[in-house]
């Protein structure tokens, strides 16, 4: 266990040259090589401090805390030692080129590993002893690193060995870091008592100081103590439970609500508070950020539901009751229910024009059509006046008068009413013929009888004065030509016996005829005679003629 | 004058009261007309009353070549009669006389609408425009009708420009109301020389889709404010109807080449209409009864076309 200096350096260099990714991971190697450079640093600023109980540092079955314990020890003394020295070079110059090169051999390996951080902490240390400022600063610094270690993971020796530096720069701030030690615990019970999580061992996991970087140490040297069940038990407890606060601290936030109820409202806590917020403000996720949000909306909504309404959300609004001119800005938008008017564009005119063109063409106007008015009364009865003279004679015009005065009905029809008749007559033959056009059964005309000559002349001559055709048709037919009657035979035809009688016949005529002249001529004769007596002549009774 | 104005008064209320028997006299003719141009066998069994020579005919028709004959009977006495409708019996005798018109504005008329009032004169043949001074409405109709004037037309405006044009037809006839837009005024064109004087012959008229019963009604009361023209006349003005906006154009055409060459310029003032209320009685009878008015906040009316297309 116990090596010489040789190897502490080597051990150290190994420290520095490690990947910071590799110390998150617990391995024994490295909490050996750990244990063996703090050994040699321990051993190496001995000499300075002769009030150390320790010889050397005991690492061997030391816990984390332990260790920590025998370093502090050893440095707070030679801090102070330090800071006489410092201030003794700064009244006395001329001294420091002396001490220089005394110490930077000295001091090689360590300057290289303190930080920035570390002088200017110092240096606060030095001029200032305000505790609240250290105590912000020391957070602050220890906060920005882990900040700087949560976001990026690099220069994780580099922290490391920071770290323990930082504990033996611990020792300036001797007060406080006892004070942050108690705080350490107070969290411990408190957040085992709100998880309820045995966590007193772990210190690591919430505090301000030490997280992650701790916990790895711890847990580096822890699995090579005899309590490994017990830390792997813890460890593996750490794991399953691993909860966001252990990568992104998120208990920042409940810890200075907790630090402020433990103290009494001293500046402090509310620093811690500040840095608190602050440090939960630049490392909220997307869901908070969200919610975050949603809330300040909703508080907004809230407030304007309470607050008046606008103008365009209230009922009836004139002119005065809403700002000047703000309806022109508003987007009113309603339903006009009639069609816009029509705005008259070149084609809308070329369209008429063209319209107009083919009624032209065609001669279609809608002119007004002067309508032939029905007569209103029937056209009067115009009294034609006769020029003719009268074939009547005036006594006969009285007659009608008084015939029509006393006796209405049989009075002579007057020139208007033949006209009538005519037209009655007129009409019905109309009717007539049309009824015969429309029957089913022919009916001839009625016979009118009408008596009249007729003489037996060509009948053509009867139609025409110059006849151009001669015809030989008479105008009576031969049966009213024929006045005889009986069975008429011609002489041809007729027999012997039929010859006799018709001699007989006319003989017999013959014979009354010359008896009738006979018996005329007597008469005339006898008168003759009577004039004449002595006529001897007497008519022989028919002597020549028998 | 009242006596006559009395008995016109009652000619025209029997008239509407006749109106009803002879629609249904006529209906039922007209009934058995198309039943015989059809040549159906079957006539309507529905005309009881039939006249006299009617029946005759028909009881005795049994073939399709006699339905002719018939026919030709029908027409002689059903004399081609449509009865008239009260609403429309202002212009029966309207076209027995050219008509007469008086133009004149509403009380102090600007300038810009004189100037309009001018040109509508030249407008409307046989046109007079008086001054309105403070006359009453009821005044000025009187007088007219004492004139035997036919129609007055009234124009309104606002400030200078002409909005408001009212057609009423005198005695007792029907009042249009119409709402101008996009009024282009021949005093707008200030170039005297292009425009020329405006001829004055008897127009021709083009009334374009005017489809509706109303459509005709409202073609009617524009016809009828212009006497029948020439058969040969170049001047044509035309009431084109759109989407119940009806534009009034008024141009002078010129054939120059063929029969199908014309060229038309346009002259007079140009405007569209748009027709917001009839009412049967004249201007100055405020309880005459409307017989149609524009509805502009019915939910439907966006959809309704009432005038034509």
């Amino acid at each position: 266990m116990a090596k010489p200096s040789e190897t502490g350096m080597e051990a150290l260099h190994h420290l520095k040259s490690t990947d910071p990714p590799a110390l998150l991971a617990p391995s024994p190697t490295l909490s050996q090589t750990a244990r063996t450079a703090s050994q040699h640093l321990f051993s190496c600023l001995k000499p300075y401090a002769p009030k150390s109980p320790f010889d050397q540092l005991l690492t061997d079955g030391f816990d984390a805390e332990q260790i920590w314990q025998q370093i502090d020890l050893l440095s707070q003394p030679l801090l102070s030692t330090l800071r006489r020295q410092v201030k003794h070079l700064e009244k006395h110059p001329e001294e420091s080129k002396i001490v220089l090169k005394k110490e930077n051999e000295f001091l090689d390996g360590e300057r290289k590993i303190l930080e920035e951080k570390e002088t200017k902490r110092f240096d606060d240390d030095v001029d200032d002893d305000d505790m609240d400022m250290d105590m912000d600063e020391f957070d602050d610094e220890e906060e920005e690193e882990e900040g700087g270690r949560r976001e990026s993971e690099k220069g994780e020796s580099e922290d490391e060995s920071g770290e323990m530096v930082e504990g033996k720069g611990g020792e300036g701030i001797e007060d406080k870091f006892l004070k942050i030690k108690e705080l350490e615990e107070y969290l411990e019970e408190d957040e085992a008592r709100e998880y309820g999580l045995d966590r007193k061992k772990k210190k690591g996991e919430l505090k301000l100081e030490e997280e992650e970087e701790e916990e790895e140490e711890e847990e580096d040297e822890e699995e090579e103590d005899d309590d490994d069940d017990e830390l792997d038990d813890e460890y593996e407890d750490a794991e399953e439970n691993a909860r966001y606060e252990d990568f992104f601290g998120a208990k920042k936030k409940t810890v200075p609500k907790r630090k402020s109820s433990l103290s009494n409202g001293s500046d402090e806590d509310s620093g811690l508070n500040d840095d608190g917020a602050v440090e939960k403000k630049g490392g909220l996720s997307t869901h908070e950020k969200q919610l975050e949000k949603l809330q300040s909306e909703i508080e907004q909504m809230e407030k304007a539901n309470l607050e008046p309404k606008t103008w365009t959300m209230r009922g009836e609004v004139t002119a005065a009751s809403r700002p000047k001119n703000s309806a022109l800005e508003v987007d009113l938008d309603f339903e006009h229910n009639v069609r816009p008017a029509p705005v008259i564009t070149e084609e809308i005119t070329a369209s008429i024009e063209d319209m107009i063109k083919q009624r032209i063409i065609e001669g279609r106007f809608d002119d007004i059509q002067k309508v032939s008015s029905l007569p209103s009364t029937a056209p009067k009865e115009v009294k034609q006046l006769d020029e003719n003279k009268s074939k009547k004679g005036l006594a006969e015009v009285y007659e009608e008068e008084y015939i029509q005065k006393t006796n209405p009905a049989a009075a002579p029809i007057s020139f208007s009413d033949e006209q009538k008749k005519e037209a009655s007559i007129l009409f019905k033959k109309l009717c007539l013929k049309l009824d015969a056009l429309s029957h089913f059964h022919f009916a001839p005309k009625p016979v009118i009888e009408d008596m009249s000559i007729q003489a037996n002349v060509p009948a053509l001559a009867m139609e025409e004065i110059a006849p151009t055709a001669v015809s030989d048709a008479a105008m009576l037919a031969p049966e009213e030509v024929f006045s005889g009657k009986g069975d008429i035979k011609e002489e041809a035809e007729v027999t012997q016996a039929e010859r006799k009688r018709r001699r007989a016949k006319k003989k017999r005529k013959f014979k009354a005829e010359a008896v009738k002249r006979m018996t005329k001529k007597a008469r005339d004769n006898t008168a003759l005679l009577n004039h004449n007596e002595g006529n001897h002549l007497s008519v022989p009774n028919g002597g020549l003629f028998s | 004058m009242l006596r006559r104005n009395i008995r016109l008064r009652r000619e025209y209320l029997y008239r509407k009261s006749l109106e009803g028997k002879e629609r249904v006299l006529y209906e039922k003719k007209r009934k058995i007309k198309e039943a015989l141009a059809e040549e159906s066998p079957f006539l309507p069994s529905s005309e009881t009353r039939r006249p006299h020579f009617a029946r005759k005919s028909i009881s005795k028709m049994k073939t399709l070549q006699l339905g002719f004959a018939c026919n030709a009977l029908f027409t002689l006495y059903c004399l081609n009669l449509v009865p008239k409708t009260h609403i429309d019996d202002e212009y029966a005798n309207a076209t027995e006389r050219d008509p007469k018109i008086l133009l004149t504005t509403s009380r102090n008329p600007s300038a810009p609408l004189i100037q309009f009032v001018k040109e509508l004169k030249f407008v409307f043949p046989n046109a007079e425009r008086i001054n309105r001074g403070g006359q009453v409405i009821s005044e000025i109709i009187e007088s007219c009708r004492a004139h035997d004037y036919t129609d007055i037309i009234l124009v309104h405006e606002h400030r200078g420009v002409p909005d408001g044009l009212i057609i009423s037809h005198l005695p007792f006839g029907p009042t249009a109301y119409f709402g101008l837009l996009n009024v282009v005024t021949r005093h707008d064109i200030k170039d005297k020389k292009a425009i020329g004087t405006m001829p004055e012959a008897y127009p021709h008229l083009i009334l374009n889709n005017f489809k509706t019963k109303l459509g005709e009604r409202t073609a009617n009361i524009l016809k009828h404010l212009f006497p029948m023209p020439k058969p040969d006349t170049k001047r044509i003005i035309t009431f084109a109807n759109q989407s119940d906006y009806i534009s009034f154009r008024h141009h002078i055409y010129e054939k120059h080449g063929g029969p199908k060459s014309i060229e038309l310029k346009e002259i007079g003032p140009r405007f569209e209409m748009r027709l917001y209320q009839i009412k049967l009685g004249t201007m100055d009878q405020s309880e005459a009864q409307i017989e149609w008015v524009i509805r502009p906040y019915m939910n439907t009316s966006k959809k309704r076309k009432f005038i034509g297309d």
